[in-house]
């Protein structure tokens, strides 16, 4: 039987996914969890990038809403900033980040995970393009 | 899951805040750290914190904690947020400064970034870099608008956040060692930092503005002001100091343009014009004879008050071409021009305008013409300033200096040189370098400061009478030098020699006139008296009282040459001008 043949059941991915979030696994710019913990559909989580250092995005945290729809995790989640930002592929409006912006939402694989996107957000964040940005002042969020 | 009331195994004394529940171990993870904390399992977050603050040894309100990707808010518990045994929290120290760190912008750690010379931060060596490439956040353009452009003799670095009253005396520092270093120069200027401030005309004006230097300037030659206001202009040259390859690129059209100059009818004259402030010293010190005074046209041209390219009043010149290649002098073209002479000296730094001791002692520069030259300078400093400090003046400097076979070519075609291909040789070797000098900023202040001229005369009227009279004293005066000598001589025509005789005493002149030379190179601009800029000399008397709070440099340094560099003396100098 091929490795590549299983498909790990959605639950599973999730929880899995759950318990890095828990244990901190990574080097501890990101973080996840759920955003409700009797969310039994594992469904909406929550992510909180640390801005990295010699950005404009340093010393910031930012809060993420993350939603695995039923089709995780064969196909992305929805993912949008609660926190303003100003960053490339992040709608102004309303934080949603535009998958096509980011190359891992893009070309989505199902090995791909939540911390993924997170740190591929992050990753962002020290592009030429990005890092210089001003951003909207600390504290203020997307209020739809 | 652990029992109710079970204890900690092994964990006997009693946490303070715990109260029944139990205790667990959560792991506390930051960037750099790992610390296991137990605590109890129904603390608050707020006990959470406290004991991550002592562990930490950071202050409460610099703590935030981040579980499962949720901020916790000192009001919850850790079961709230589901903190059980073994699992991570993630803990930012928040620094004080958040954002436009000015910690990291220290100005004297010479920030590493890479690249040379734009206006930025450049990082060679030891200079220091207020803008070190590490600052990440956009300085916001109110902050200490301390950029000095390469504009006149200005070059510096923008402090990010500094503020401190050091900070004046550092970007004087680097204000030195930019100028005297062009690379770092060009790599401040790749930073793309510095290239972020730089695009912004306003930021740039404003800190250009606030120079003394160069309100200076500006009150000396208004079209600089009016360089400055034009945004146009300034985008343009804010893009050119940013970018090397561009300027490069901008020499090369103002090359063309004035090729194309050249070719249309009137317009050869005007180059013409242009140069022979430049031939013409050479020439005449090719010739050494001026039958009339050919610098009667000096008055003349002194109305044009600007460029030489500017080709208004050049009409009513006498007809310099009257004696074969007698040659039209203009004043600043003239004495500068003067320092390729028929020895052909490659000038170095210590030797910037390239003169060349050996044979300035043939007298070539002591003719009378010379003389009249030097008198006319000196009556008409404006004229010099003009000259000098105009922007174009400058970019035909450069323009030249980029290319100088466009400059010979030119100049060659100028029936002055047609008879005497000798003379284009040398000077076609001489020009780069001559034009290089001419945007030395030292060559050019020392040139437009008229006493700075006079005094120079009188040095060279006084070796000339030392000369004749006691030849044989030169060699005795090596040693001393020849103090007192202002520096920051840019005068090409301070021969030792008059008399033609110098093959006895030639080697003698060649090392005075060496040392004077150094002397003035060593200089900065003129005035002072020594060897060596006062605030070299008490620089360090200087950071001595910038620590004890005598923040004003400008009194703190003329306390200090007043007082020969007693630091206590200059104190009392400075708390006695000072309204109580």
């Amino acid at each position: 039987m091929r490795i590549e043949c299983v498909k790990v059941p959605r639950n599973f991915r999730l929880l899995e996914e759950l318990e890095e979030g828990q244990k901190g696994v990574g080097d501890g710019t990101v973080s996840w969890g759920l955003e409700d913990d009797e969310d039994m559909t594992l469904t909406r989580w929550r992510g909180v990038i640390l801005g990295p250092p010699r950005t404009s995005y340093e010393n910031r945290m930012y809060n993420l809403k993350v939603e695995c729809g039923p089709g995780y995790p064969e196909s992305p989640p929805f993912v949008r900033f609660v926190t303003k930002i100003n960053l490339n592929g992040v709608h102004n409006s309303n934080g949603v980040v535009d998958m096509r912006a980011v190359s891992a939402l893009a070309k989505w694989q199902n090995s791909y995970s939540i911390r993924m996107v997170l740190l591929e957000l992050r990753r962002l964040m020290t592009c030429k393009e990005n890092m210089k940005l001003p951003q909207p002042p600390e504290g203020q969020i997307y209020t739809n | 899951m652990a029992d109710q009331g079970a204890a900690d195994p092994g964990n006997n004394n009693n946490k303070p805040e715990a109260s029944e529940g139990t205790i667990i171990k959560v792991t506390v993870k930051t960037p750099k750290d790992k610390e296991e904390i137990a605590i109890a399992e129904d603390a608050s977050v707020t006990q959470f914190k406290e004991e991550i603050s002592r562990r930490f040894k950071a202050k409460q309100d610099q703590l935030v904690l981040i579980f499962a990707g949720k901020i916790l808010k000192d009001g919850d518990s850790l079961s709230q947020h589901g903190i059980k045994d073994g699992l991570t929290v993630h803990l930012v120290i928040k620094t004080a400064h958040k954002a436009s760190d000015g910690g990291s912008t220290s100005a004297s750690s010479s920030s590493s970034s890479t690249q040379a010379g734009s206006a930025s931060t450049s990082t060679p060596g030891t200079n220091p870099s207020s803008t070190a490439g590490s600052t990440g956040s956009a300085p916001p353009p109110t902050q200490t608008p301390n950029i000095l452009t390469g504009f006149g003799d200005l070059a510096g670095l923008a402090g990010l956040g500094m503020g401190s009253a050091n900070f004046m005396e550092l970007q004087q520092q680097m204000q030195r060692q930019l100028m005297s270093n062009p690379e770092m120069l060009s790599q401040i200027m790749e930073n793309p930092l510095v290239q972020n401030m730089m695009s912004n005309p306003d930021l740039m004006r404003q800190m250009i503005m606030a120079n003394p230097q160069m309100q200076q300037l500006m009150e000396r030659n208004p079209e600089i002001s009016h360089m400055l206001n034009n945004p146009e202009l300034m985008r343009q040259t804010m893009e050119l100091a940013r970018n090397p390859a561009m300027m490069q690129e901008m020499m090369r059209n103002q090359d063309r343009a004035l090729s194309n100059l050249e070719s249309i009818p009137g317009g050869y004259n005007a180059l013409r014009r242009m140069y022979t402030d430049i031939q013409e010293p050479m020439f005449s010190a090719a010739r050494e004879q001026f039958g009339s005074n050919p610098f009667s046209a000096l008055g003349g041209g002194s109305d044009s008050g600007a460029q030489p390219s500017r080709t208004e009043n050049r009409e009513p010149l006498p007809n310099p071409w009257g004696p074969p290649n007698s040659s039209n002098p203009t004043e600043s073209g003239g004495t500068t021009g003067s320092t390729s002479t028929t020895g052909g000296t490659n000038p170095t730094v210590s030797n910037p305008l390239g003169i060349n001791p050996g044979s300035l002692g043939n007298g070539m520069f002591n003719s009378p013409g010379m003389q009249s030259l030097m008198q006319q300078i000196s009556e008409n400093p404006q004229l010099m300033q003009n000259m000098l400090s105009a922007p174009y003046m400058r970019n035909m400097m450069q323009s030249l200096a980029q290319n100088p076979e466009l400059a010979s070519q030119v100049l060659m075609n100028n029936p002055l040189f047609a008879g005497n291909p000798q003379l284009q040789e040398q000077f076609r070797a001489q020009l780069p370098i001559f034009l290089q000098q001419m945007q030395n900023p030292e060559a050019l202040s020392v040139m437009t400061n008229p006493r700075a001229m006079q005094a120079l005369m009188q040095i060279q009227q006084g070796l000339q009478t030392l000369q004749t009279e006691a030849p044989g004293l030169m060699p005795s005066l090596m040693s001393g030098g020849v103090p007192g000598i202002p520096t920051g001589g840019g005068m090409p025509t301070e021969n030792p020699a008059s008399s033609p005789s110098s093959a006895g005493t030639s080697t003698a002149q060649q090392q005075l006139m060496q040392q004077m030379l150094q002397m003035f190179a060593g200089g900065g601009g003129g005035g002072s008296a020594t060897s060596q800029t006062p605030e070299v000399r008490f620089q360090s008397q200087l950071d001595q009282l910038n620590a004890m709070g005598f923040i004003n440099r400008e009194a703190n340094l003329q306390a200090l040459i007043a007082t020969g560099g007693d630091i206590n003396a200059a104190i009392e100098r400075l708390l006695g001008s000072q309204p109580s």
